[in-house]
């Protein structure tokens, strides 16, 4: 893990867990899989407490055990998984606009939990339903329960591996740490609930534990008789305006959708890792316009676009002058965008007959792009910290004037006391308040934003490797 | 070698035109330090999406934050104990859920220790030690007398009885600090009578009836038991 992911796993942990899960975390991290005790040693912290942040890291899925040989248990932190923790409001806010408030309220109870049953779940967040709701009317189980399923079906919410049970009963040696196993075909089985006196739910994805597992189904190409047999009632589209579509998005220059045969009136597929790339390729010119200038932009697209280019051709090509052309390119060979590929003319590699030709590497750019976000987020936190650090005093003032006003309020008071106390705060106050409350908000929502470029450039970094 | 050529006048190895410096012409300064640690920029940066949905990201993110901090995973650093025991601390306290791992899907190792549990044990813990060293020191202390006895040196046994009764008064203050519940002081009492009772048999049998030695035995017993015995 490079220094900037650890840095940011480190703020992430301190900010959601507390300073001892965060060192225990953070050392784990640098140094891999350990033991127990060498945990405890080299931390330097208490059994006892290192035992408590192993299992709160646990309970969240962020560190695993393996029993080694001689019955050694050896805990390993996983990096992404903790970095994953950015993206839970995006992830709320995708269930709320898919499943509505019963599956944003299921899929936060389980983000802040790790882990928990069904029927735990389900409980929970039924009874916070009935207190946002009118009085009188209570949730019923049955339609959480309902929509759990619905979030497992659509691989939202996933089974955890269990211990299984051994046949055998009798107290034997029990073995240093459970072995989690689970198959792929009850990953998204979803038990049968008896929901007491609030309706029973039938089992659902009977069908799918009999054929192949949903979770697996490969990319196949699709006819076109079959999309137009598909595609919902209301769209009213005709063959021919179907066709005319499908035309015109497997000829888009951006190559989402591709045309792979003739058969059946036309064969398309998806192409996920082009669109991937095109994506992470717009990021890269965004960042170079928005860094450089549109003179650069230019010259970046066009290297892009032919590949190779010498020193003169770009000048050429790009109809720039040759000292902005070379001062500009070398910005961008600096910034590390753009990369010098050597092709000697002679077996001596002798530089005066040697070719240097200007490339982009995409996958390359894409990853030094990735862990400068990660450094930026990493100062984003940081800073957000340092001002909230640096308001403390009157940020805890305000909050006990409003728990002053509110319980006042409870107990029923006159506009006047109320105005008294609200004056407890001064107008420069309320203004250092406002910017500091602007600033955080900011800070936030930039977080928020550098997060969705690290989900796109992450994506096609793992799509080429996987092609690879 | 082929270096020597210039005959020390400055040349490049290679075409200077490749990289696209013109011939003679001045080339860029060399850079000494770091770069600045905030560069200037030439362009602004893009405003930030604005949106209904990136503003309901806003606020669940802030409220996730506050919630983290309240639920029972987010294990709080002990703060060193101040000197003056604030009044509001008491009402600033955020109480907490109690969260119970369930132990089926953890290694064994994890469970704490009953050694550590406060409950039960800590008071056996005190018990015993503090039965252990009260038996000691009663056990030393009757060694003491029977070496006394032994020897017969009347003044000497002076010395060592203050000097004994001096330990004695610290093994006391030792035995009451040990005791933290006054409840348990009764039970502690009255074992420790029948064990005394035999201390004393055994004693009867050795001791001589010096007297130095019977104030040595009542101002044993009235130390522990706190009240006098008549022999």
């Amino acid at each position: 893990m490079t220094q900037a992911e650890i840095k940011l796993c480190s703020l992430l942990l301190q900010e959601h867990f507390g300073e001892i899960v965060e060192k225990i975390g953070v050392h784990l991290i640098r140094t891999g899989s350990q033991p127990l005790r060498v945990i405890a040693h080299d931390t330097g912290t208490s059994l006892d407490q290192v035992k408590k942040a192993l299992c709160v890291l646990i309970q969240h899925n962020l560190v695993i055990y393996q029993v080694h040989k001689r019955g050694v248990v050896e805990y390993e932190a996983q990096c992404s998984r903790v970095l994953r923790m950015l993206r839970y409001p995006r992830y709320i806010y995708t269930a709320k606009t898919l499943y509505s408030d019963t599956g944003e309220l299921i899929v936060e109870e389980l983000l802040l939990n790790g882990k928990m049953t069904m029927s735990a779940v389900v409980k929970k967040v039924a009874d916070r339903l009935t207190e946002t709701m009118e009085d009188g009317k209570t949730m019923d189980y049955a339609e959480v329960s309902n929509t759990f399923v619905r979030l497992a079906d659509t691989h939202f919410v996933q089974r955890c591996p269990w211990v299984p049970a051994t046949e055998n009963s009798d107290p034997g040696p029990l073995p240093p740490a459970p072995i989690l196993v689970i198959s792929e075909k009850d990953m998204y089985l979803v038990p049968k609930l008896s929901l007491i006196g609030k309706g029973k739910r039938r089992r659902s994805s009977d069908e799918d534990a009999a054929g192949e597992p949903k979770a697996k189904r490969p990319k196949h190409n699709t006819d076109n008789k079959e999309i137009f047999r598909s595609l919902p009632v209301g769209y009213n589209i005709s063959k021919q305006v179907l066709d005319q579509y499908l035309t015109l998005l497997a000829d888009d220059p951006l190559e989402f959708v591709g045309k792979s045969g003739d058969s059946g009136g036309g064969m398309y597929v998806i192409n996920l890792h082009k669109a991937l790339g095109s994506l992470a390729t717009a990021t890269l010119e965004s960042v170079v316009q928005e860094r450089f200038g549109s003179r650069c932009a230019r010259i970046f697209r066009l290297v892009l676009q032919k590949k190779h280019l010498e020193q003169k051709q770009v000048e050429d090509f790009a109809m720039i002058p040759a000292k902005e052309a070379k001062d500009m390119l070398y910005k961008m060979l600096s910034g590390n965008f753009i990369s010098l590929q050597e092709i000697p003319k002679t077996p001596d590699h002798a530089p005066s007959r040697t070719f240097y030709l200007y490339t982009v590497n995409i996958l390359s750019a894409a990853r030094m792009l990735l862990h400068r976000c990660y450094k930026s987020i990493a100062n984003l936190i940081e800073r957000r910290q340092f001002e909230t650090k640096e308001n403390k005093r009157l940020l805890e003032k305000s909050q006990r004037v409003e728990a002053i006003i509110a319980s006042m309020q409870a107990t029923g008071a006159e506009d006047a006391q109320l105005q008294e106390i609200e004056e407890m705060i001064t107008v420069p106050e309320r203004q250092q308040l406002e910017t500091l409350k602007r600033n955080v908000n900011k800070l936030d929502a930039s977080e928020i934003q550098v997060d969705e470029t690290i989900f796109l450039l992450e994506s096609y970094i793992e799509s080429t490797m996987k092609r690879q | 070698m082929a270096g020597n050529k210039g005959r020390g006048r400055a040349a490049y190895t290679f075409n200077i035109e490749a990289v696209g410096f013109g011939r003679g012409e001045k080339l860029p300064d060399v850079v000494l330090k770091p770069p600045p640690l905030f560069p200037d920029t030439d362009y602004k940066p893009v405003p930030l999406k604005a949106g209904e949905g990136e503003d309901y990201m806003l606020a669940l993110k802030q409220e996730l934050r506050e919630t983290m901090k309240r639920m029972p995973y987010y294990i709080e650093t002990p703060e060193e104990k101040q000197d003056i025991e604030r009044y509001s601390k008491r009402y600033m306290k955020v109480y907490k859920e109690e969260w119970i791992p369930d132990w089926r899907r953890l290694p064994r190792e994890m469970m704490p220790r009953k050694k550590c549990k406060k409950a039960g044990p800590k008071s056996e813990k005190a018990k015993d030690t503090g039965k252990g060293t009260s038996l000691t020191n009663t056990a030393d202390v009757l060694k003491k007398i029977e070496e006394l006895e032994k020897r017969g040196d009347g003044e000497k046994s002076d010395e060592e009885n203050e000097e004994k009764e001096g330990s004695k008064e610290k093994s006391k203050e030792g035995d009451e600090e040990e005791d933290d519940d006054a409840a348990e002081q009764e039970e502690y009492d009255e074992e420790e009578q029948e064990e005394v009772m035999v201390y004393l048999g055994k004693m009867t049998t050795l001791i001589h009836t010096l007297k130095m030695e019977m104030i040595l035995v009542q101002t044993v017993t009235t130390t522990w038991m706190k009240q006098p015995i008549k022999l």
